[in-house]
């Protein structure tokens, strides 16, 4: 699938090199790139290496422009991006959070009034625990937080982290208490330090914690093993981590992906050269390079794939939000 | 001509229907405990409860005139205020015609006006002065910077 | 003295000829962004960022820290010298910093501010040398309630004083508060406050707040009461630099305690912000002229830089050792740490000996760059002084318009910043106080935020505030220092019977 989709994008950038024509839109002045994180988040690390990859290969003779609009957890980029309807020179770079947070909180957008370009990366989502905890596997951690109300930290409330955790309650049969931080790597050092039990971080937000000892993962929500990569520590890597269905946590797959989105009301050819222009950013050294480094997976979702994306997952948060009384009115 | 007093009312009216309106859109957020924690509409209530009552003992405070010797009763003299006006207005004239005209245009007009038409300075100083500010803000924030000021409504109607 | 050894090998990597010359570079531009309010390092830090993937980790660490010294420093500028707070952490040198320059003393100012900028980013660094392991251990002693004392101690050393009209204070704090509270809250993901405007959803910015309240608001009066015609008289004199310099031992006092506090906020969550103000606070309780501070007081300058530098170096430990960001501008360069293929957290002290130190030693040239060359353009800034106020006025109206906008490229921060102007203007006319305002403004959520956690931690009990030896001794220290002036207050009839009981206009001055 991931080699798929690679040869393909590979294959779209050699034609679309080859033939000009190809392309019926060009843009004619600066394209700006919007970043719904604050910078150095994981969203704005991902349109500044998208836009280093597009200056470093002269994707389009324009100049691109990052600027970060990461207030009220992405909702002000998103905003934006409503509020530019019909621009095409604003491109909206976000997570899942799109769809998912006018669920939850009374927002003034929604991801249909975006016009969807791709998924590009998939974040993977881990269960953390403590280096000294006493639990080895993901039963064993079930298990103990069945007796006592365990503390489980994430970042920002009703979002990805909240619904895996809910996710977790509802299939292991436990109580956990969810306690929201402003971001992954800060409810990474509270684990560090014991105030915590468990978190659901991403691999890149706990990296260096695993590697310094402070904490370790039990299982991946995935369905199949990490890739293969250089070890971590000095005995495992992130392909030793099993996965959590292995451990009798039977949560198949959960993943947050890095979502790119045009302003609504642009014109079809509009899109996709947008569409081209990331599969030809997909297709560089530099960008297996940073997804590398970021411990993200490479996916490429595009058109009928990524609605369907779309609407299985709104569908599972709805399930998961209704539940919790999280809907907003 | 304004009085102290006026300006005490004026701001503790402007104080309390923040407060109010604070109150008002807490209330939407939910006050006091939940099974997720203290909700998120108690801590704003409360602050808008502060406001206002603060407010209303400012408002009181301000009507009853008291012994206090920094109570002159002129605040602000009509020259005064001809002063205050003649750096507000034109400012908020400013930024009203950002939209239209953008940050550059909009700028240089703003500087050119507020040096010649009062003839702080010659002609041909002040368009000097108006134009080396719109070059530097272009130089600094959109070529080194790159951030992108807005360019108006006009020069989109003009093709830029 | 293992670390010794390692620094000095630090050093021979700092000290070659294209590393100076990144950080002269890197100084000056952050000199320029500094200066710029609005801009500022962390957007500053940002755009230089792709630049440096090329490079290697260390030379492209020792770029990006030079340039966060140069903004650092360069944000002073603006407070002294128009009252414009370029950055969050020196809204606290405005108040002594502006009246200073205006009296006509701009180079003096200036130098004072660098010069203990300076100390504190020495003694920062020091910290971090010989201390960073034990640094790491402390910081991670802190949880939600700890982060809450924390910040319920720096609001105690600010707020609790006398002086302004004590509702119109609690009025003020108040405001601060709602304001901080407008947007998405963490806590609950839900909306708050947006007063029917969907663009709020994310927030007030502080620096749109402050553009305003302070640089609207103070040419406002300035224009109103003809201050401006004092201020020309200043002269450019580069001898009054170095004087400036040398007289800072003097206050030998107010810098080691300055410094303290700032190492302190930075390792601990307070930040570089809460630490000048923390400082600024202490200093007018403790010094013997406290009572002059906000008229253009030297120690009113230097305890709020020394104690921002101080913060702003050592907060960058938690981010080497933690991988917690302990500023905006850390957070960008934590960005690049992984992007250059490091990650920061405990292990990069042992796998990353040289740049670790490369960094750490470029800590000690890095500030010593950066102060000279910032000392140099001191008389060039102090002759802007010089230019006539109806020139420089609408050049600080577009700068205030241009810093909103560029915060987040938006025109409604334009317009809130105008208003903002006015609510400053009104406030200073009737001695409202602005810093509990601007103070709540900073840090009113991450305190609400802290303290709502502790509660989802404990279900609801204030036993968490108490419930160890750290945590108890923060909250007592915060309790003592908000009741300190009371008990003062009580003590003075029967110390001293001189003591004016009421409101002077003169006094009224004083206050910020």
């Amino acid at each position: 699938m991931r080699g798929m989709s690679l040869l393909l994008s590979v294959g779209a950038a050699v034609l679309a090199g080859s033939a000009p024509a190809y392309a019926a839109w060009q843009p004619q002045k600066p394209i700006e790139f919007v970043a719904t994180a604050g910078p150095g988040g994981g969203t704005d690390n991902l349109a500044r290496a998208v836009q280093n990859i597009i200056t470093k290969y002269k994707l389009t003779e324009q100049p691109i422009v990052v600027v970060n609009k990461g207030g009220g957890s992405g909702a002000e980029g998103y905003v934006y991006g409503k509020a530019s309807a019909g621009d095409p020179y604003k491109v909206i770079f976000g997570t899942s959070n799109a769809w998912q947070q006018p669920l939850v909180s009374k927002v003034a957008f929604n991801y249909t009034d975006l016009t969807p370009i791709a998924a590009m990366a998939q974040d993977e989502f881990l269960l953390w625990v403590k280096q000294d905890a006493p639990y080895k596997t993901a039963g064993d951690y079930l298990k103990a937080a069945a007796s006592g109300e365990f503390k489980m930290g994430g970042a920002q409330s009703k979002d990805t982290d909240e619904v895996l955790t809910r996710m977790i309650e509802k299939v292991g049969h436990v109580k956990l208490t969810y306690i929201p931080f402003k971001s992954g790597a800060e409810a990474a050092v509270q684990l560090a330090g014991g105030h915590l039990d468990s978190h659901v971080n991403n691999p890149s937000e706990s990296l260096g914690q695993w590697r310094g000892g402070t904490q370790r993962p039990l299982c991946v929500f995935s369905p199949k093993h990490l890739p293969q990569g250089p070890k971590i520590t000095a005995t495992e890597g992130w392909s030793d981590v099993p996965t959590c269905v292995e451990q009798g946590l039977d949560i198949k797959q959960y993943e947050q992906p890095r979502t790119v989105w045009l302003p609504g009301k642009v014109s079809p050819e509009q899109a996709a050269y947008y569409v081209d222009l990331m599969k030809k950013v997909q297709a560089t050294p530099e960008w297996k390079d940073y997804i590398e480094k970021t411990s993200q997976v490479d996916t490429f979702l595009t058109g009928a794939e990524f609605d369907k994306f779309i609407k299985e997952d709104l569908d599972h948060v709805r399930q998961v939000a209704s539940e919790q009384g999280w809907l907003v009115k | 001509m304004i009085s102290r007093r006026a300006l005490e009312l004026a701001t503790a009216i402007l104080t309390g229907s923040f407060g109010v309106a604070v109150v008002v859109q807490s209330l939407d957020n939910g006050i006091g405990w939940s099974s997720a924690g203290v909700e998120a509409g108690t801590f704003p209530f409360l602050t808008g409860v502060i406001i206002v009552a603060g407010s209303l003992y400012n408002l009181v405070r301000g009507v009853v005139p008291t012994a206090s010797l920094a109570n002159v009763p002129v605040a602000i003299t009509s020259i005064e205020l001809r002063r205050l006006a003649g750096l507000f207005v034109p400012a908020a004239i400013f930024v009203a015609a950002i939209p239209l005209l953008g940050m550059y245009v909009a700028s240089a007009a703003y500087v050119f006006a507020v040096l010649a038409i009062p003839r702080h300075q010659s002609l041909l100083h002040s368009a000097v002065t108006a134009a080396a500010t719109a070059l530097a803000l272009y130089v600094v924030f959109e070529r080194m910077f790159q951030v992108s000021l807005p360019h108006g409504a006009l020069a989109a109607a003009l093709g830029f | 003295m293992d670390n010794l050894s390692e620094l000095l090998h630090g050093f021979t990597i700092a000290v070659t000829v294209p590393h100076l010359a990144l950080m002269a570079t890197g100084v000056l531009l952050g000199i320029l962004v500094g200066v710029l309010p609005g801009l500022g390092a962390p957007n500053g830090v940002s755009l230089l960022l792709p630049l440096t993937f090329g490079m290697q980790p260390v030379s492209a660490i020792i770029l990006l820290s030079s340039m966060y010294w140069g903004a650092l420093f360069g944000g002073s500028v603006t407070s002294i010298l128009f009252n414009i707070p370029g950055e969050p952490s020196s809204v606290a040198t405005t108040f002594d910093g502006y009246p200073m320059a205006r009296d006509g003393r701009p180079t003096t100012a200036l130098a004072t501010a660098f010069g203990s900028a300076a100390f504190g980013a020495l003694v920062g660094v020091i910290l971090i040398t010989f201390l960073a392991s034990w640094v790491a251990q402390v910081a991670l002693a802190f949880g939600p309630p700890e982060y809450f004392a924390v910040y319920f101690l720096a609001f105690a050393s600010f707020v609790g004083m006398g002086g302004a009209a004590p509702i119109k204070t609690v009025v003020a704090l108040a405001i601060g508060f709602a304001i901080a509270a407008i947007g998405i809250d963490t806590v609950s993901g839900s909306v708050r406050l947006t007063m029917g405007i969907d663009e709020l959803v994310k927030g007030v910015n502080f620096v749109v707040a402050v553009m305003g309240l302070f640089g609207i608001g103070e040419l406002l009066v300035a224009v109103e009461e003809e201050f401006h015609a004092r201020a020309v008289s200043s002269k450019i004199d580069w001898r009054e630099v170095f004087r400036a310099v040398g007289r800072l031992p003097r206050h030998g006092v107010a810098l080691l305690r300055s410094a303290a506090i700032g190492c302190w906020m930075g390792i601990t969550p307070g930040g570089p912000t809460a630490a000048s103000f923390m400082s600024y606070g202490i200093a007018r309780r403790f010094s013997r002229r406290g009572r002059y501070f906000g008229t253009g007081e030297v120690e009113g300058i230097i305890s709020p830089e020394t104690a921002d530098h101080a913060a702003g170096t050592s907060a960058l430990l938690p981010m080497l050792s933690l991988g917690i960001p302990g500023s905006a501008t850390a957070a960008v360069m934590m960005g690049g740490l992984m992007i250059w293929g490091l990650n920061p957290g405990p292990m990069l002290f042992v796998d990353q000996k040289d740049f670790v130190w490369g960094l750490i030693a470029s800590m000690y040239v890095g500030n010593i760059v950066a102060v000279a060359l910032v000392l140099l353009t001191v008389p060039v800034f102090a002759a802007l002084m010089r230019i006539p106020f109806v020139v420089i006025a609408p050049l600080i109206v577009i700068i205030c318009v241009v810093g909103a906008y560029s915060v987040s490229n938006s025109y409604l921060d334009v317009v809130i910043m105008l208003g903002f102007g006015i609510v400053g203007y009104l406030f200073k006319k009737l001695f409202y106080p602005l810093a509990p305002l601007v103070l709540a403004i900073v840090i009113g959520d991450k305190a609400e935020d802290a303290f709502r956690q502790s509660m989802l931690m404990s279900k609801g009990s204030l036993g968490i505030f108490f419930a160890n030896k750290l945590v108890t001794c923060l909250v007592v220290a915060g309790i003592a220092l908000l009741l300190l002036p009371l008990v003062l207050q009580l003590a003075r009839p029967f110390r001293k019977n001189a003591a004016p009981a009421t409101e002077t206009p003169a006094q009224e001055k004083v206050i910020i």
